[in-house]
């Protein structure tokens, strides 16, 4: 068999593995729900264990490094040997990149001209030496440019809420229309479509996140430039790549001549990564997918991967990503590790109220040396609680987790988040240690809430507070009513020695706007700076400040 | 007072269907139908283990006295049992109904011939992990009933004609259902001080319901009048005393050992505020029941002796 014809197979092997790949990627993340009992598979961060960048970054952040993330070094042995493999044939976002880079069709004259290499395929390494500064100073963005991260936290906060949308918001206005056809109910139809999406694929959950458009644009807008470039992320950009590819220039598989070629320029236009296997002993093994597309297109079998040892010199070119601008690329991280250094809150001169932490998340500054942005906690909290951060958190602390009480509450009964946390950002926590905590603390707003100021009774918060003694309680309070009667009515108080700040009051508050109760991040367990209260002691106000 | 007349009807009614029915030969003995029965465990003390067989027992007990399911359920009905399965909580903290109870009601429907039984509750914790903690959803599948989890996009604006309540959100799996049983535990609440069987219908509606907090009495009394209960079972095997109602400290739970049934809804929450320890004329909501004609504040009248089961 000829090396053209045996790297024809070879290319329908990889396909089915990028898609078995992104298969497993999706199917991971819908298996990353709520068990009915005790914690989730570790396995399900497989993607995450796999990953080198995040590995690195969270080293330079100050990790011991253990456990399933040593995965990694792994990856990192394959590419040392095999090349960029992993981008070829493993990574679920580069499985995507490649299949509407194969829709982007465009005339091969056209092609000839643009797709070869680019000397803005070196931004990608820029950007990592950028982000691996940043990392080092502790404030991480390796999550937000890491490919596992973007394609997880795209299609959590992002796509699983549209496609929800869109299938919840169908099947409703069908049952509530009841439409038939002749005999027919077209409910017989939808609703079990619907239960199979809702129970089956979902357990359950609504998905909502609050900014989470914006996060699903910028997947869609980086999705949409392979019709522009082919694979131009994956290219022009990705960090991941780029530090797998330092590690590749020396692989011992390589792309060797092996006959006389013949300029017909066909292995360019299908080469997906730009890496010059045009120009004979000019082929880029940094660049380089391993997709063997182009020994596959080769008509002179001119083109084959032989094996080198690695120590002898390629006879391949090297990327040069020139001095001055790696230099260049190294302050551009520091200066933006001073731009997410400013705010008062980056240096605990402040807390930020709304800045409540899942239960166990690390002190602020080690946290965000962690936290990978990734989403498995969003995706796998059980009431929506935890939202990708928008301003609450800086600029250092993007689209990291912050739980939104108005949105859900943290249950008293759970603690995946830390269970599922890839980094230990969120340490991972004994249910029992996890109900000793404080994510925060609540406050009543005695200018809206029910008791207080319209003369009704309510203290729902009271009756869906989870302390097993309750913190908050009511007070009977006698109050005056505008015609003069005087009524008995119960004025909810927090006790702040036992509020863990789950925000379940805030959650359920009747006020559909704003709530009468709302938790802040005073107390938090986490930064004894952002404790107001002397510890000990359960004597909270008795009487009533407002009556008479 | 329009207690008496309304006694009498329901006796009346007891009485014409138990000419109509063939009375289901119970236990042994015959006996004749009560219009509310008390069945209290007298055997062993009970513990975690025992209270299992003790509570299904019970149950048993308490439906058999009222002249057995039969009375209740037709051939092809389909029956939704309404436990409280509110809170995220296991069956020893007493915050939702005991499973045994739940799965004895399943299986009495199905063996009087329901064609099918299916069980749910707007949870106020996440529907799935509180299904799965309170035990009810293994108690009902090992039953034979359905476990549905309630959609509040599948409600329907319904009109209830209440004085609070003109109209309201209510899941289309109650309204379809040929017979709701209504399966509270007993428990103290914040607000109402208890709660049993007419704070539990608050699990069949959708839309902004802790707005009832702010006139319960009068909102329980407009869906109850609304549902017109038929067959109500109350679970006070383990009742919770303090910190409802969803609790948490086992030092705040009792075990009585009871499960009582019957259609006078007034007359089980009056026996459930004892239970708690409190006097059933002084609070509102069982109040305003009886100024609504719901029932009867005086169980005893109604049960008679109660039941020794062992």
């Amino acid at each position: 068999m000829t090396a053209r014809g045996r790297a024809r197979r070879l290319i329908w092997l990889r396909r089915g593995v990028q898609a078995a790949s992104l298969a497993l990627f999706v199917g991971l993340l819908l298996a990353m729900r709520p068990p009915e009992s005790g914690a989730p598979s570790p396995r399900l961060g497989f993607y995450f264990h796999l990953d080198p960048l995040l590995l690195v970054g969270a080293w330079l952040g100050g990790e011991r490094l253990a456990g399933p993330a040593l995965l990694a070094l792994a990856t990192l042995a394959l590419t040392v040997l095999l090349g960029r493999v992993f981008c070829g044939w493993l990574c679920p976002l580069g499985a995507l990149h490649n299949a509407l880079s194969w829709l982007g069709w465009r005339s091969a004259a056209r092609r000839r001209e643009t797709d070869g290499l680019s000397r803005w395929q070196r931004a990608k390494y820029w950007l990592l030496v950028a982000l691996l500064v940043m990392a080092v100073g502790g404030a991480h963005w390796t999550g937000v440019f890491d490919p596992q991260s973007l394609l997880y936290r795209s299609l959590t906060t992002g796509l699983l809420p549209g496609l929800d949308w869109g299938i919840s918001a169908g099947a409703a206005a069908i049952f509530q229309a009841d439409p038939q056809l002749g005999p027919l109910h077209l409910t017989a139809l939808s609703e079990p479509l619907y239960r199979f999406w809702r129970d089956a694929l979902l357990a359950g959950r609504e998905f909502v996140f609050a900014g989470g458009g914006l996060i699903l644009a910028l997947l869609l807008a980086l999705l949409a430039l392979n019709l522009w470039r082919p694979r131009f992320w994956c290219r022009y950009l990705c960090p991941l790549g780029a530090l797998l590819g330092a590690c590749a220039g020396r692989t011992a598989l390589r792309l060797t001549p092996t006959g006389t070629c013949g300029a017909c320029q066909r292995c360019l236009l299908r080469c997906p990564a730009a890496a010059q296997p045009e120009k004979p002993g000019q082929w880029l093994p940094e660049e380089c997918f391993g997709c063997w597309n182009c020994v596959a297109s080769c008509g002179e079998d001119a083109l084959d991967f032989r094996w080198q040892w690695p120590w002898r010199r390629p006879a391949a070119a090297r990327v040069d990503l020139g001095r001055r601008a790696l230099v260049g690329a190294g302050l551009a991280g520091l200066g933006a590790l001073l731009v997410f250094k400013l705010p008062p809150s980056a240096r605990a001169k402040t807390f930020g109220p709304e800045l409540i932490r899942p239960p166990g998340a690390l002190a602020e500054g080690d946290f965000l040396a962690r936290c990978v942005q990734c989403g498995l906690c969003m995706q796998v909290c059980p009431t929506g609680a935890l939202q990708p951060a928008i301003d609450q958190a800086g600029l250092a602390g993007l689209w990291t987790p912050v739980l939104v009480p108005r949105l859900g509450y943290c249950e008293h009964g759970c603690a995946l988040c830390g269970q599922v946390c890839p980094t230990g950002a969120i340490a991972p926590l004994a249910l029992a240690e996890k109900q000793a905590l404080s994510i925060g603390l609540a406050t009543i707003d005695t200018t809206r809430c029910l008791p207080y100021v319209y003369g009704r009774e309510c203290i729902v918060c009271e009756e869906h507070c989870p302390v097993p003694t309750k913190a908050i309680y009511f007070v009977e309070t006698e109050v005056t009513l505008r015609g003069g009667e005087r009524r008995v009515l119960k004025q909810p108080r927090v006790e702040p020695t036992l509020c863990t700040g789950c925000g379940i009051c805030e959650t359920k508050c009747p006020f559909a706007d704003r709530a009468a109760i709302r938790v802040t991040s005073a107390n938090e367990s986490r930064h004894p700076a952002n404790q107001p209260l002397l510890p000990g002691g359960t004597e909270s106000v008795g009487s009533n400040p407002y009556g008479a | 007072m329009t207690l008496c007349s309304r006694r009498d009807f329901i006796k009346g009614l007891a009485a014409g269907s138990a000419l109509a029915l063939t009375p289901l030969p119970l236990l042994g003995a015959e006996e004749t139908p009560r219009t509310l029965a008390i069945a209290r465990w007298q055997g062993e003390a009970l513990g975690e283990a025992t209270l299992d067989a003790a509570a299904g027992r019970l149950t048993e007990r308490a439906i058999a006295a009222l002249g057995g399911m039969g009375r209740f359920v037709t051939k092809g009905d389909r029956v939704w049992v309404k436990p409280n399965i509110g809170w995220n909580r296991s069956p020893a903290q007493a915050a939702n109904t005991h499973p045994a109870v739940v799965g004895a009601l399943v299986r009495l429907c199905l063996e009087a011939g329901a064609k099918s039984v299916r069980v749910g509750d707007h949870t106020c914790h996440e529907p799935r992990q509180t299904y799965a903690t309170s035990g009810i959803a293994a108690a009902v599948a090992a039953a034979g009933g359905e476990m549905v989890t309630l959609d509040p996009a599948r409600c329907r604006r319904v009109a209830l004609g209440g004085k609070r309540l003109k109209e309201w959100e209510l899941f289309p799996e109650i309204l379809e259902a040929d017979l709701v049983i209504n399966a509270p535990i007993a428990k103290h609440h914040g607000l109402s001080r208890t709660t049993a069987c007419m704070k539990n219908y608050m699990g069949v509606v959708g839309g902004n319901r802790s707005v009832w907090h702010q006139d319960f009495a009068t909102c329980l009394v407009d869906i109850t009048a609304f549902l017109k209960p038929r067959l109500c079972v109350l679970d006070a095997t383990r009742v919770l005393l303090r910190h409802g109602p969803q609790g948490g400290n086992l030092e705040d739970v009792a075990t009585p050992g009871l499960v009582a049934a019957g259609a006078d809804i007034v007359a089980l929450d009056a026996l459930a505020a004892e239970l708690i320890g409190l006097a059933p004329a002084e609070l509102p909501v069982l109040k305003a029941g009886v100024a609504a004609g719901l029932g009867s504040l005086d169980y005893r009248a109604q049960a008679g002796a109660e039941l020794a089961v062992s």
